[in-house]
């Protein structure tokens, strides 16, 4: 009797493995009894709120080298997994190379969390406000398991159903393609992201939207990419509505399409703080004014509060 | 002139207690510790209804480092407590009524084990059906809470032949308003450190907004004289009525006793948010009509408040609600009933406001719509009907006469912000299109004190103590409202003292008088009376001491700044210090009486009156219906700024909460369980929220021969602004608001570019 409570009370064990390889180890000899920790940001909700028990041993990523950081790396951006949210934000690559992303960081939690919680424990929570912006620009994930590194598209990992609990794997980096921005000099560039959440800062969010591609020449989109998540839901591309658009000029016909799409293909999680509708209106509101402001009356009219266009 | 730092000049003074607030330096009497301590937990019911078939504490018990689990049977004295009426059981006896119901507690060696301890309490329910809707609460058939039924309270008010007002009525405007389940979302959790005394006594240090009244309702829980018991009870975390009535105490006293050591207690925010007070969710129905030219002449009023499982202050609450849902108009005739019901929901309670703010929601509401429906501008139609000087109360009851209506609503109509809006008829700002802006008013009229009927004590002490220090005792606590800052302000400005002259003591039983309890938006005026009293005998003792010793006759002698100055010099003759050491005892002097009131036979009419006017400009993003505070005036009238700084402060605050009470803010409740458990989906607001311009314009001037003084402001702030958000938001979109945080899915629209062929490129 004695022993058992004492052994309830008892801190989990703290693991500090130097490598990806060891953490991978470690996690294989322990089994289910261990969880990967890195920031802890939202381990620690889930504990509190009782979603989850406190495990008997978790594996602190902090002491792993060459998982934090972000460089360029054969004509990607790469993202170390263990990079905080914070240091995202202050890394000048990503302002450059991928400022949908740091804007979509800027919204998540507060400074105090930023400060401590990475993009990878955003990004392997499946439904981080940071998804939906690096869906829109097409991000792939690279993995260190057992069997090496490998790498799979963002999109691909969260269109499967169910991750495979069985599988141990680390994520170590996230990339980001940097496009050949300089070829195609007079197309015009343009993404967005918006987080609306029930408070305008450090809140959970009820609709995320990212968008991203380009205005022609002649005024026709190209490489349209557009995603949603929000809550509790794993944040998916909206193909038809980016098929739809793709060729076309964001004309009020082909927005009024996109409008409808979008409402219909958005399927949000259940949020017990919003109604599916207004969730799913918000996100075609969102992408149709963001296609609008490419618009000549659009620029004139909301050119000021859209988002910077390259 | 505008309330700010600049125009406040010298008046405006560093905080004695700001520097180790905003540093984090103060510790809290939650923050407190003692060598060999134990750590208390309370087990609450998993069931927002049930039967309690059994109890067995054995295993816990059995516990090596657990010392006391303690259930009903434990209880020497009363088993229930409540500040009006004690029905809510200090631990369930054979049902618990809301999630937040008590069942045991017990204290061990450590908080884990503490928690694990809980788990070791083996309760059997039969869980019973949920009543978690007050109308339905109503029915005949519904189930009972009680023996005597679902009903707390009724209160009911009448005045003139409402029907024949409808039928004489023009314009007529029927609407239901609903507010949501406000949480206090102090920074400080309920907690406290209990400590039995080695003389048998037992010293509880707990937050709480009147110490003398925690010691009573501990005296008669523990079955001991209110003697044997010291509560402490400053400086505290924030409190905005949440902690006037007692949460740990009860508990913590119990186990300290039963185990003969100190015993902490200190609740997550989890456990705060299941087991604390929330503010009173009411439907409030009215109907209002006028004749063609804009009089009104009925009002009929139906309010259904959801009290939770138990009284607290419910009854009280809803008395103030009806006298508010009157507030600063004539009608020719009005009805109101009324109803607190008792539900298996969380506990609501006393919060700042104190049901002002529903009904003064619903109330301008009404205004906004009539003015509207008759095509009168809503500040005109306001001055139409408002009270003139000498009209009786809402009650119909004698108050004390000020012209704040008038002066208030003067003020809205020439501040800068009601100017923009006029000028803002040819809107030529360029702005996206989903982008509405949009301008509202609302008026204020809220009662001070705790009216007719209700035990309402005042009163303080000076001393001259033997070390020199002018000694400044009162039964009042420092929650975050500064006032300690505004009694320092007060001694200073009316008795010429220096800060250094002065030691504040307050939140302490065995060291203050009672001044009765901090609430009601009456602890600064009632410290202003009882000094106003104070000064005469306090200065001729001191400066009859002086002349003694001084051999100086008492008329060339005047207090100041350390000592005893000469009249006409203004040279120190002596200091306080030695003044004292000339004493044989130290120099009394203190104060009794009780905040004025209303001579009418109605529970909870109000005497004193603060007024206060609110304009807002909002903006409304129509593709996320997401409402934006973006500009604030509020014109108060409550007689002289006794503490600049405070003052600001008490309106900044209390608008920041009616913002989330207007914006973000609901304690959301399915089945009686919350779905809101914690601050991640709480949301009170951030400076994200918070950042846009405010402006406070104070109104000091009082009628000629006024008595009162300055009136409370500490509510006030908390009260105008969700009815002016409202009316700034139809403004913007044309959408009327009836419902509590606004939801944003009223205020969506499909873009206008898709409805129509726009010139795209």
């Amino acid at each position: 009797m004695v022993l058992r409570h004492e052994e309830i009370l008892q801190s989990p064990s703290v693991w500090r493995p130097r490598t990806p390889e060891e953490a991978v180890a470690r996690k294989r000899a322990l089994g289910a009894d261990a969880v990967f920790a890195a920031g802890g940001t939202l381990l620690r909700t889930r504990w509190e709120a009782g979603t989850e028990a406190i495990p008997r041993h978790l594996i602190d990523l902090g002491s792993i080298e060459g998982l934090s950081g972000i460089w360029l790396q054969d004509g990607d951006l790469a993202i170390g997994a263990l990079t905080a949210l914070d240091d995202c934000l202050n890394d000048p690559l990503l302002g450059r190379h991928a400022p949908i992303v740091a804007q979509a960081i800027r919204t998540i939690a507060g400074w105090s969390v930023r400060n401590v919680a990475t993009i990878g424990g955003n990004i392997v929570s499946r439904t981080g406000d940071s998804l939906p912006a690096l869906l829109a620009a097409d991000a792939s994930l690279v993995w260190i398991g057992e069997d090496g590194e490998r790498t799979e598209k963002l999109a691909d990992w969260l269109s499967e159903p169910i991750p495979d609990r069985a599988r141990v794997r680390l994520l170590a980096q996230v990339r980001i393609p940097l496009g050949g921005d300089d070829s195609i000099a007079n197309a015009k560039r343009f993404f967005a992201f918006h987080k609306v959440g029930r408070r305008e800062a450090f809140t959970p969010s009820l609709v995320t939207v990212a968008l991203c591609g380009s205005l022609e020449p002649d005024g026709r989109l190209t490489g349209i990419r557009i995603s949603a998540g929000g809550g509790q839901t794993v944040p998916a591309r909206l193909k038809r509505a980016e098929e739809l658009l793709t060729g076309r000029m964001p004309d009020p016909d082909a927005l009024g399409e996109v409008y409808e799409q979008v409402a219909a293909d958005y399927a949000p999680a259940p949020d017990p703080f919003a109604p599916d509708m207004y969730r799913k209106l918000t996100a075609a509101n969102l992408v149709v004014t963001e296609l609008w402001k490419l618009t000549a009356a659009g620029e004139a009219a909301g050119g000021k509060e859209g988002a910077p266009c390259r | 002139m505008p309330l700010n730092r600049t125009t406040s000049g010298d008046r405006w003074r560093v905080r004695p207690d700001g520097p180790d607030k905003v540093t984090g330096r103060l510790p809290y009497l939650t923050d407190l510790s003692l060598p060999g301590m134990l750590h208390g937990r309370v087990l609450r019911s998993p069931y927002p209804h049930a039967r309690i078939v059994s109890i067995r504490t054995e295993k816990a018990k059995a516990i090596p480092g657990v010392c006391a689990v303690l259930t009903s049977a434990d209880v020497p004295g009363l088993n229930r407590f409540g500040i009006a009426r004690p029905d809510q059981p200090v631990f369930c006896e054979d049902r618990v009524r809301f999630i937040g119901d008590a069942v045991a507690a017990v204290a061990a060696e450590t908080e884990a084990l503490a928690a694990y301890a809980l788990t070791q309490i083996e309760v059997d329910y039969e869980p019973l059906p949920v009543v978690d809707d007050p109308e339905s609460a109503l029915s005949p058939d519904s189930v009972k809470l009680f023996e005597h039924g679902n009903v707390l309270h009724r209160s009911d008010y009448g005045c003139g032949d409402v029907e024949a007002g409808f039928a004489a009525c023009r314009h007529i405007v029927e609407e239901t308003y609903s507010t949501p389940r406000q949480m206090h979302t102090y920074m400080e959790t309920e907690g406290g450190l209990f400590v039995p005394e080695p003389n048998g006594r037992l010293t509880v240090y707990a937050p709480t907004q009147h110490g003398f009244m925690d010691r009573m309702q501990l005296a008669r829980i523990l079955n001991r004289p209110e003697a044997d018991i010291r509560v402490v009870s400053s400086p505290i975390g924030g409190s905005f009525g949440g902690k006037d009535e007692l949460n740990v105490q009860p508990y913590g006293a119990l186990l300290a006793l039963a185990c003969g050591r100190p015993v902490k207690l200190h609740n997550s925010r989890w456990e705060s948010v299941r087991a604390g007070l929330k503010r009173h969710p009411m439907k409030i129905t009215m109907k209002t009509g006028t004749d063609e030219h804009g009089r009104l002449l009925a009002h009929q009023v139906r309010i259904v408040s959801d009290a939770g499982p138990y009284s607290t202050l419910s009854a009280e609450v809803l008395n103030f609600a009806v006298e508010h849902v009157i507030g600063p108009y004539r009608f020719g005739a009005v009805k109101v009933e009324s109803v607190s019901v008792f539900t298996n929901n969380g506990m609501s309670g006393e919060f700042r406001g104190f049901g002002g703010n529903q009904a003064i929601f619903a109330l301008e509401g009404q205004m906004d719509r009539l003015a509207e429906k008759l095509g009168i501008d809503p500040w005109t139609f306001r001055l139409m009907n408002m009270r003139q000087p000498g009209d009786p109360g809402p009650l119909g009851q004698p108050i004390a006469q000020t012209d704040g209506a008038r002066q208030v609503w003067e003020a809205l109509a020439d501040c800068r912000l009601w100017k923009e809006k006029a000028a803002a008829g040819n809107r030529s700002e360029t702005r996206p299109p989903w982008i509405k802006t949009g301008y509202g008013a609302a008026l204020v009229m809220h009662g001070a004190g705790l009216g007719v009927g209700i035990p309402d004590p005042a009163g303080g002490r000076l001393t001259l103590a033997g070390d020199g220090k002018i000694e400044a005792a009162f039964g009042y606590e420092e929650f975050g409202q500064g006032l300690i800052a505004s009694l320092e302000q007060m001694l200073i400005e009316q008795f010429g003292f220096d800060a250094q002259d002065l030691r504040i003591v307050i939140g302490d039983t065995d060291a203050v008088p009672d001044s009765g309890s901090s609430t009601a938006s009456r602890a600064t005026s009632m410290m202003w009376q009882a000094l106003k009293r104070l000064h005469p005998p306090f200065a001729t003792a001191l400066r009859k001491q002086a002349s003694r010793a001084l051999g100086v006759g008492m008329e060339k002698l005047v207090l100041g700044r350390g000592g005893i100055r000469d009249a006409e010099s203004g040279s120190l003759l002596i200091s306080y210090g030695e003044l004292a050491k000339t004493a044989s005892e130290p120099i009394v002097a203190e104060t009794k009486f009780a905040y004025p009131t209303s001579p009418v036979d109605r529970v909870g009419a109000h005497y004193l009156y603060t007024y206060a006017s609110v304009a807002v400009k909002v903006e409304v993003n129509t593709l996320t219906g997401r409402v934006k505070l973006l500009d604030q005036f509020h014109a108060v009238a409550a007689g002289p700024v006794v503490n600049p700084q405070g003052y600001l402060g008490q309106i900044e605050g209390g608008s920041g909460m009616a913002l989330g009470f207007a914006l973000t803010e609901d304690a959301v409740m399915d089945k009686g369980m919350y779905l809101t458990r914690n601050l991640d989906t709480y949301l009170i607001p951030t400076i994200a929220e918070l950042s846009g311009g405010f402006e406070v314009l104070p109104i000091e001037e009082l009628p000629e021969g006024d008595k009162h003084g300055p009136r409370g402001v500490g509510e006030i702030g908390s009260v105008g602004l969700a009815p002016a958000i409202a009316a700034a938001v139809h403004d913007a979109v044309g959408k009327r608001v009836n419902k509590l945080p606004i939801d944003p899915a009223l205020l969506l629209e499909k873009p206008v570019f898709l409805n129509k062929a726009v010139e795209w490129r």
